[in-house]
């Protein structure tokens, strides 16, 4: 047996075993286990509608920030 | 009941403000949430608040809101009202589709919404009114409390586990794969890549999750103690340092994941720590939560918001009806009543005239009264109890800081002697490597594992055990206090009885109508009044609604209305010898008189039964040479009788809230560790005196929290089981630490005189954990109930 092999399982099994623990520890910073109950009712009540909402507030915040730089934008020279 | 056409369709609701919050939805396109109810009953929409403008002051502001670094305003909120998850998505959909709202994200299970809006296009009062106007509440609550912290280092700890259980597992089959070839004969080519392998998984944990240790020890090297954490932190590091000598010179073996196995188990316990922490914050926040931030100062005749913390003395306070009363003060315009429930466990209002004491947590309940501060804020009733709350969650209790002490101590000698094993061997025998090996056997062979986990683990399935027969401990350490305590002190009402008056015998004369007297008792929430109404609603039977005039509840007396032209009066007797109604009160029991335009219609005589139980309870208690005394603030025949029911021969009746405590004192003062159970608020100072303090799951909230011990199911059985556990659970303890200290005794000095490679330290060190955790499972052969 040659030593790649050991490597290479080795290295592949532990990398995606990895990533899954990213994947993990990017849930629980963006808040996504905190509240444990809505994390189950998300299934509940995930359809279309639901989409809609999510796109309409990602859009209010990218006008929010267009109308910042904007407004940034005008702002005199010191 | 408000009925509507809509369409095919009848629909019907309970008010005006229900039928509002509809046709608002259906407007908005929301009305869905009616199917996401499902069998979910809503409460009415409640009636509209005027103090919205108060959300735009300055000083609200500065205090709760956060500007963003996008110049948006950030706040957190707590909603009232939400019962459901289809509350939650109501109230997030709402504010989605209100302008300016950039976030709203709510927590169902605390109830508390984060809100991110752009103050150029709407204000909070606005959002605020939005939430109100479907029938909900909202009151702002300051994140920079504890619950915010306690959440941070919650998270922290979880992301680290996470990392070191991910590492340990993985190195777990790495080893097995190590072990076999330990056994088998490997070739060294393969044994680097598995010593590779572990290395990479085992420095993720040694550095990110045991960071905790590196700090905890580094603060310990300021302060000049040597604690646990750097008998953890230096093991584990120069376990590791010395794997990497030993992958690197290939001589000897590697230990990388003794490091990751010490690392994974301590922090476990330390996380689990943390949570019971969280649980005792989060009770704390909801009552300070409900308090009022600003009240209403009335100068030269003119009304201003002003902040709580600006309110000095002799300042004038105007309240309104349902206010809470946040600074102590005297009455100096109006007359009022109050409810002090939450403060003395009465039920009855309390009538407040000029010149009477109105104090801080009570309600005015029905009209508006100017009052002039006696206190400022902080030294306000209210606030003294709430300071009092997040004293005793930050503090350790004495029983764990004594372990901690232990443990530094024994920290501190094993790292001396690991370092006189290394000189000593490097000195007479010259040869560097095997020193450092014998150095580190002996710290590997001692580390903490058996005498870190000796407490944990025996009060973590102890706790769990008590968990599981509903009684919540709230914090490890109370296992141990419990289980020395040589004194119990009851309450009487609410604790051996149950706390509600039930009718015990009936006479009825002429002119008795069941009806008048469900209707005069329904118009009062004192516990006699609604022990004859729990009477009378005996056997399922219903009354029709009667309407009664001009009706009046008479402090400490009864209650009195007008029908059709009939006086009605209901009360004890005294009440109805100063209408000039004759009767006798040669009773034991609580009496109740009703009378009929002056003459006697009805007599009853009501008692507060005896819990379930509580004769057997207090007995065993007692039989395990524990001194039971019971403290209550009701008269001495009373308070004779129950305690001749169960058993109880030392009774201390007509105490007062600060008497108890005094009692209290007196027992510490005769070296007593004094257990206290009790529910209402006018416990809470004995509750927060006492080494113990118990509650019943229904008591008071302010009780309920400055417990240390939670009777979920409030049956007296469960004080007796706590008492078991806690004693099992101590002995679990004493055993463990016995054995752990038994084991480094024999164990150590083996590793000194060299007889012990590191390998075989770790085994035996993993060995001695597994005795410890298996004698702390005993703990669960305990038969209860």
């Amino acid at each position: 047996m040659s030593e790649n092999i050991v490597i290479l399982m080795l290295g592949i099994s532990t990398f995606l075993g990895a990533l899954g623990l990213a994947a993990l520890l990017w849930g629980l910073k963006t808040g996504q286990f905190d509240d444990q109950s809505k994390f189950l009712d998300g299934a509940r009540f995930d359809n279309e509608e639901e989409l809609r909402d999510a796109v309409m507030m990602e859009e209010k915040r990218k006008a929010q920030k267009k109308k910042k730089e904007k407004k940034d934008a005008y702002r005199p020279a010191d | 009941m408000i009925t509507e056409t809509h369409g095919e369709e009848t629909l019907y609701f309970c008010c005006k403000g229900c039928q509002g919050v509809y046709h608002l939805l259906e407007s908005e396109g929301l009305d869905t949430f009616y199917d996401k109810l499902g069998d979910t009953k809503l409460q009415p929409a409640t009636q509209q608040h005027d103090d919205l403008e108060k959300f735009d002051l300055e000083g609200f502001k500065n205090k709760y809101i956060k500007t963003t670094e996008d110049g948006l305003n950030e706040i957190y909120l707590i909603i009232e009202g939400i019962h459901c998850s289809a509350c939650v998505w109501l109230n997030e959909k709402v504010l989605h589709k209100t302008d300016g709202v950039i976030e709203a994200t709510i927590n169902y299970t605390n109830n508390k919404a984060k809100v991110v809006w752009d103050p150029d296009e709407i204000r909070l009062s606005k959002i605020i009114e939005t939430i109100r106007s479907i029938g909900y509440n909202a009151y702002p609550y300051d994140p920079a409390l504890q619950e915010e912290r306690a959440e941070k280092t919650k998270k922290e700890y979880y992301a680290r586990i996470l990392v070191a259980v991910f590492g340990a597992m993985n190195i777990m089959w790495i080893a097995i794969a190590h072990y076999a070839g330990y056994f088998t004969g490997m070739e060294q080519r393969f044994k680097d890549i598995l010593n590779v392998a572990e290395f990479i998984l085992a420095t993720p944990v040694l550095f990110y999750s045991g960071w905790i240790f590196f700090r905890g020890a580094y603060y310990g090297y300021k302060n000049r103690i040597v604690n646990m954490d750097t008998l953890v932190a230096s093991g584990a590091l120069l376990a590791y340092i010395y794997s990497i000598y030993a992958m690197v010179s290939h001589n000897g073996e590697v230990y990388f994941d003794s490091v990751v196995m010490i690392i994974t188990f301590v922090l476990v316990g330390k996380y689990l720590e943390v949570l019971s922490k969280k649980h005792a914050v989060d009770t704390l926040d909801s009552i300070m939560g409900s308090t009022p931030t600003e009240v209403t100062l009335v100068e030269n005749g003119e009304k201003t918001l002003v902040s709580v913390e600006n309110v000095t003395m002799g300042d004038i306070i105007e309240l309104k009806p349902g206010e809470k009363v946040v600074i102590d003060g005297i009455v100096t315009q109006g007359e009022g009543s109050f409810d002090e429930s939450s403060l003395t466990g009465e039920n009855l209002p309390v009538l407040k005239q000029i010149g009477d004491p109105v104090l801080s947590g009570s309600i005015c309940l029905d009209s508006v009264i100017r009052y002039e501060a006696t206190k400022d804020a902080s030294s306000s009733l209210l606030y003294s109890i709430v300071s009092l709350l997040e004293e005793s969650i930050t503090k350790k209790p004495r029983i764990e800081q004594l372990a901690d002490q232990v443990s530094g101590y024994f920290s501190a000698v094993i790292l001396t002697l690991a370092l006189l094993t290394f000189a000593g061997w490097w000195y007479f025998g010259g040869a560097f490597e095997e020193a450092l090996i014998t150095g580190i056997s002996v710290i590997v062979i001692a580390c903490p594992c058996a005498l870190g986990m000796a407490t944990p683990m025996a009060t973590l399935v102890g706790i769990g055990m008590a968990a599981k027969h509903n009684i919540l401990f709230k914090e490890a350490g109370y296992l141990e206090t419990m289980a020395k305590s040589d004194l119990l002190a009851l309450d009487k009402t609410g604790t051996i009885t149950e706390g509600r008056p039930s009718v015990v015998n009936q006479q009825t004369f002429e002119g008795y109508d069941e009806n008048l007297l469900y209707a005069l008792v329904s118009t009062s929430k004192h516990p006699v009044s609604e022990g004859i109404r729990r009477y009378l609603e005996k056997n399922g039977k219903t009354f029709p609604p009667v309407a009664l005039d001009a009706i009046k509840i008479v402090q400490a007396k009864g209650v009195e209305a007008v029908y059709e032209g009939k006086k009605l009066k209901g009360g004890n007797a005294a009440f109805m010898q100063a209408s000039g109604i004759a009767c006798s009160d040669d009773t034991a029991h609580t009496l109740f008189y009703f009378a009929v335009d002056g003459k006697l219609a009805a007599r009853f005589e009501l008692s507060d039964t005896i819990r379930e139980g509580a004769k057997e309870a207090i007995a065993n208690i007692q039989r395990m040479g524990i001194r039971v005394v019971m403290l209550t603030g009701d008269h001495e025949a009373s308070a004779r009788s129950v305690a001749d029911a169960v058993g109880i021969k030392e009774v201390h009746a007509r105490l007062l809230p600060q008497d108890k405590a005094a009692l209290i004192d007196t027992f510490h003062e005769e070296k007593h560790i004094v257990v206290m159970a009790g529910d209402g608020i006018n416990d809470t100072i004995a509750l927060a005196r006492s080494d113990i303090a118990i509650a019943m799951g229904s008591g008071a909230d302010v009780a309920i929290s400055v417990s240390d011990v939670v009777l979920l199911d409030e049956k007296p059985k469960s004080l007796y089981e706590a008492y078991r556990i806690s004693r099992r659970t101590y002995r679990a303890v004493k055993e463990n630490l016995g054995f752990s200290l038994l084991y480094n005794t024999i164990a150590v000095p083996f590793a000194i005189a060299g007889f012990v490679n590191p390998l075989v330290a770790a085994l035996a060190m993993s060995l001695s954990s597994l005795v410890v955790v298996g004698n702390s499972m005993r703990i669960k052969w305990l038969k209860l109930k």
